[in-house]
């Protein structure tokens, strides 16, 4: 519809590695089973690979030919520094998760991040932090009864503990 | 009779009832609060109710997507950001009217509004499903098929930058959904010789990490943005201008039903075209349009919820989502054992009228959270993103991680986030990638049956596609697609003085 859009910062880099890919993955869905036969298992994947790498193809085209750029800079429209911090925290996170364990790992990446998007603000960051994750542990944990890995936590002993002190005077 | 019972079980048990009601109550916050979106609350959320029973999780889900739809109109109306796709239309005539310090008004007649288009959505949904599912039982592999088709492309012509890249994004996930063993013959698809690969991608993780992480991510974009502070007067409009606008209502809450039970089409869609309707039917506004005219409100109100009826029309009778939120009902659906289409009515009625009695409830719900608590409302909008977003990125992990126990579907969530964040800064929608995901068993199960029953030849498939009147008006709508794409018809168009489709969807918050 926008047929005069202009190109911004690293979108032939991105556009181009998407036709990789495509490609890459039609040879993969050939693998599959080949020109077997209409109705083999590879029949969709091939189908679907190939309208990839023809669509892929033409937003490829359509950006070299179109070499007008907008004015926007990588590292400060694209991908700024913030982006790239959350998800390295994201990956981190999921690195820590099961050794360290769901309460403190969530602490940690909850305290840390809010301290860096607001640059500053310790105490407040920490307080936050406990709160927020509390409510997420009781609605979660406890209502949802999603189970996260306990880790370095003894969670359960804890929680049996608090289940003795309610109901332990019977 | 029997209907009537498994109708109102949401209504009578305590809990299932409070479920509808916290869902809803949810529902409305999170749509309201830019930066949340029902797609991403509703997919988090099934990687939580996983191990419930499917009906307290149905209920919370239909809350929330009955809550989302409406929550979206708050900010649209009070802050000019529509909280949801299908609010855009609501902030034109919305904000306007906030300005003028009447936001307690517009919100009060947009609820009120809101439920009686609500109410006609599932009353068509209650009458037209049974029908279409009676019919849907004549479909043949092949329709199922183009009705796929269609769906991913109009999501993708309708509500991107070009159908090309809908294209691509659609292929996208229709190939995401193929990987692991295929069910018919186990062999392996894009495995890559991992047997971890084998059981596929979780779709669960791919939700979350396109409309979770990636929205998060992007939101990172306006993390220094305040919200403006509104006073709000009087909230419950008067009988009298609820009467003015009920037969304008009416009609829009038509064009919503219709909208959004044609496959690929939802309330952002409903919402903009009834608003266009009532810029025409409505000869002398008090206010002119754009400037704070309440027929301008009324009519996108009243067609996105009523959208919610219509879009539960195809998901639920033909497995056939409308948009982004309705495949990731469908995969809710899946993940408790249930198979939306045409069967479902005939094996499993009671889930049928299960739903529509907790949609009918929820809108209920919404009436009474719409009109109420609006101080605590504003508190909530309020909330910095600087901690919303950490939260939004940890849920998301913690939605991901509790479908299977895997750090693996992390490892995907965080992967899809990334791609998905990309996609959306280079103008590609994300909606496609999950209808595709959904549909992707659908389509090549139904695409297999249809070339096996014409023993294999293409030409014969063709020939019946030919000489089956609903197979060539399908196949018919999906040519249209591709010829509407053109230069030629595009300089027709502009000759006969047609409005382009479709609106401004790049909206912030908006999660499809």
């Amino acid at each position: 519809m926008h047929d005069k859009r202009m190109r911004s910062a690293g979108e032939i880099a991105f556009n181009g590695g998407m036709f990789v890919l495509s490609l890459v993955l039609l040879v993969a869905a050939y693998a599959i089973s080949g020109f077997e036969s209409l109705s083999s298992p590879g029949a969709l994947p091939m189908a679907v690979a190939l309208a990839m790498v023809v669509s892929s193809g033409l937003i490829l085209l359509d950006n070299v030919r179109n070499s007008r750029r907008d004015g926007t800079r990588f590292i400060r429209d694209i991908l700024p520094p913030a982006v790239i911090v959350m998800m390295l925290f994201v990956a981190g996170y999921a690195v820590l998760l099961v050794p360290l364990g769901f309460l403190p790992t969530s602490l940690l990446f909850l305290a840390l991040s809010i301290i860096y998007l607001r640059r500053g603000g310790i105490a407040y960051a920490l307080t936050v932090s406990l709160v927020a994750l509390l409510l997420v542990y009781v609605v979660f944990r406890l209502v949802f009864t999603v189970l996260m890995p306990a880790g370095i936590v003894p969670e359960a002993e804890i929680l049996a503990a608090i289940g003795r002190m309610f109901g332990g005077a019977e | 009779m029997e209907a009537l019972g498994y109708f109102l079980t949401p209504w009578l048990d305590i809990k299932l009832l409070f479920l509808v009601a916290a869902g809803t109550f949810a529902g409305v916050y999170v749509g309201a609060i830019p930066g949340l979106s029902v797609t991403m609350a509703v997919s988090i959320l099934i990687g939580f109710t996983f191990t419930w029973d499917v009906y307290p999780a149905l209920c919370l889900m239909v809350g929330i997507f009955m809550g989302g739809v409406y929550g979206g109109s708050r900010t649209a109306i009070l802050l000019n950001i529509p909280g949801a796709p299908s609010a855009i239309a609501t902030a034109m005539d919305g904000y306007p009217l906030a300005q003028k310090g009447l936001a307690g008004e517009a919100i009060g007649i947009s609820t009120v509004m809101s439920f009686v288009g609500g109410l006609i959505g599932i009353a068509v949904l209650a009458l037209a499903a049974p029908t279409v599912s009676d019919f849907a039982l004549t479909f043949q592999p092949r329709d199922f098929m183009l009705l796929a088709v269609l769906g991913i492309l109009l999501v993708g012509s309708l509500s991107g930058e070009s159908l090309v890249k809908g294209i691509f994004a659609g292929a996208m996930g229709l190939l995401i959904g193929t990987v692991g063993m295929d069910p018919l013959t186990a062999e392996e698809r894009f495995t890559f010789g991992f047997t971890q690969l084998w059981g596929g991608i979780s779709f669960i993780a791919v939700m979350i990490g396109m409309f979770g992480v990636s929205e998060a991510l992007a939101q990172l974009h306006h993390v220094d943005k305040t919200a403006v502070k509104q006073t709000i007067s009087r909230i419950v409009p008067s009988f009298a201008s609820v009467r003015k606008y009920l037969p304008l209502s009416l009609q829009t809450s038509s064009i919503g039903v219709i909208i959004g039970a044609l496959p690929g089409t939802g309330g952002d869609i409903a919402a903009l075209m009834a608003y266009d309707h009532a810029k025409r039917v409505t000869k002398n506004p008090e206010v002119p349009f754009g400037q704070g005219a309440k027929e301008g409100l009324v009519a996108p109100e009243t067609a996105n919820n009523a959208a919610v009826g219509g879009a539960f029309i195809p998901m639920l009778t033909l497995g056939i989502p409308g948009d982004a939120v309705t495949a990731i009902m469908i995969g809710a659906l899946y993940i408790h054992g249930l198979n939306p289409g045409p069967m479902l009515m005939i094996d499993q009625p009671q889930m049928f009228w299960f739903i529509t009695g907790a949609l009918a409830l929820a809108n209920i719900f919404m009436l009474i959270f719409g009109l109420t608590g609006i101080r605590l409302f504003t508190k909530i909008v309020e909330m910095p993103r600087t901690v919303l977003i950490p939260l939004i990125l940890l849920l998301s992990i913690v939605g991901a991680y509790a479908v299977n126990n895997a750090i693996t579907d992390v490892y995907w969530m965080l992967a899809f986030g990334v791609l998905g964040y990309f996609m959306k800064s280079y103008g590609y929608q994300l909606g496609p990638v999950i209808l595709g995901v959904i549909l992707s068993r659908l389509l090549d199960e139904n695409w297999r049956r249809a070339i096996i029953s014409d023993q294999g030849s293409l030409v014969s498939l063709f020939k019946g596609m030919l000489t089956s009147p609903l197979s060539l008006v399908l196949l018919a709508m999906v040519v249209m697609i591709f010829v509407s794409q053109t230069p030629i018809w595009k300089r027709w168009r502009n000759k006969a003085g047609l409005p382009a489709s479709g609106g401004d969807h790049n909206a912030p918050g908006s999660g499809a």
